[in-house]
């Protein structure tokens, strides 16, 4: 089944080491569209993903820093990303190795059309 | 009046021996009512006198009141209903460090370190380092020091903990922080252009950032979080973990390359646990 939002997730999945993105509500988690590889909670990604961008996004408001855009979370076997707008999340999954920064650059564009 | 503080208030009004008397005299001193927490707080001791928390609760309260000598006699009232109350030994490490009771601070935290409390590992270090310098050479455990050797030994640290990331960061538009485990700024500084001391503020709002990044680690199966970075309108922050309970952060001017704050950060983190390591 597509939703409007289906081609914007294609894009990023097509990444090099992106095992997953997810369109998520920032203030619940709750999923709104996914693509991800089997074995992937994408209920618990989304909702993981949505509350560390939000957690950032507020102490960011909260040190005066504005608003927050592209976040990286990276770790031993593997990256989070997100980036976010109008109260939707937009969060990819990669394995260590992925481009990160083709990833940023398609998870922007994708952001644009959102 | 928050909900949850008007909820919690109609719950113990309706049974004043509940201990709901704990959560709201917390949600009181969260949102910094402290006359009120204080009153539910004596109340709850005068109703559960052998409740540990109760005693507890109203020390943190006397804490954030300033009354550190009231607050030491209630977190004794909790060690001696309940010895391995890690909260209390916290507590007290905390008061006895701002009285300049070294040795005790010590003891205490290190007993709460050895309770499997993480959070006081930071903390413990820097009374360690401080008894070090006071102490000059001999071991942790020597004479109590007097006044002019302690604030010797604090100048030093606090000298130290000021210039921790300077030749790191250079004169480039980035700042660095070491944060504790509670948030508290350790070493680095974050002054504003108009020279405004903002370290405190911005290591407060951030530093709950760690708890997420753990829980989503945790959740997914990626192994240990090495950084999280992330863009602003105004800038690039940076966090990174350091041992067992620290954060150090970096915030650079956005047209700083992420790559090269990724790079500040690692030094960064290297130079803290380095630091911080010296004193076991």
């Amino acid at each position: 089944m597509s939703t409007p939002y289906t081609d914007v997730l294609s894009a990023v999945t097509r990444q090099r080491g992106v095992l997953g993105c997810l369109l998520v509500s920032e203030a619940d988690g709750i999923i709104v569209e996914a693509n991800v590889q089997v074995g992937i909670e994408a209920g618990v990604a989304g909702a993981l993903v949505a509350s560390l961008y939000r957690r950032a996004r507020l102490g960011t408001d909260a040190a005066g820093l504005a608003t927050v855009g592209f976040l990286q979370l990276e770790a031993e076997q593997g990256h989070v990303c997100a980036v976010g707008r109008d109260g939707l999340v937009l969060a990819t999954l990669a394995e260590p190795k992925a481009h990160i920064g083709l990833i940023r650059s398609a998870m922007l564009r994708a952001l644009e059309v959102l | 009046m928050s909900d949850d503080i008007r909820r919690l208030s109609e719950e113990l009004a309706r049974d004043p021996s509940s201990i709901v008397f704990l959560q709201l005299g917390e949600a009181l001193r969260r949102s910094a009512q402290l006359d009120l927490a204080l009153r539910v707080a004596s109340r709850g001791v005068e109703r559960h006198a052998g409740n540990a928390d109760a005693h507890d609760l109203l020390a943190r309260v006397r804490v954030d009141r300033g009354e550190l000598a009231e607050a030491t006699v209630e977190w004794e009232a909790v060690l001696r209903l309940a010895p391995d109350h890690v909260g209390a030994r916290k507590g007290l490490g905390y008061v006895l460090y701002k009285q300049h009771r070294l040795e005790e601070a010590e003891h205490h935290l290190g007993l709460a370190a050895e309770q499997g409390d993480p959070a006081v590992d930071t903390a413990l270090r820097m009374v360690r380092r401080l008894l070090r310098y006071t102490n000059g050479s001999e071991p942790p455990h020597g004479p109590s020091p007097n006044g002019d050797r302690l604030a010797a030994a604090e100048r030093r640290v606090e000298d130290e903990a000021r210039r921790l990331f300077a030749d790191i960061l250079g004169d480039g538009p980035q700042t660095a922080l070491l944060l504790d485990g509670e948030g508290l700024v350790t070493a680095g500084a974050y002054v504003t252009a108009d020279g405004e001391d903002v370290a405190q503020d911005v290591g407060a709002a951030l530093t709950g950032v760690r708890d997420e990044a753990d829980r989503t680690v945790k959740h997914l199966r990626l192994g240990a979080w090495r950084a999280v970075m992330y863009e602003t309108d105004v800038a690039t922050i940076a966090l990174g973990p350091v041992l067992a309970d620290s954060l150090a952060l970096v915030a650079a001017a956005r047209t700083l390359p992420l790559g090269l704050v990724r790079r500040v950060l690692d030094r960064c983190i290297q130079r803290a646990e380095s630091w911080l390591s010296e004193v076991v």
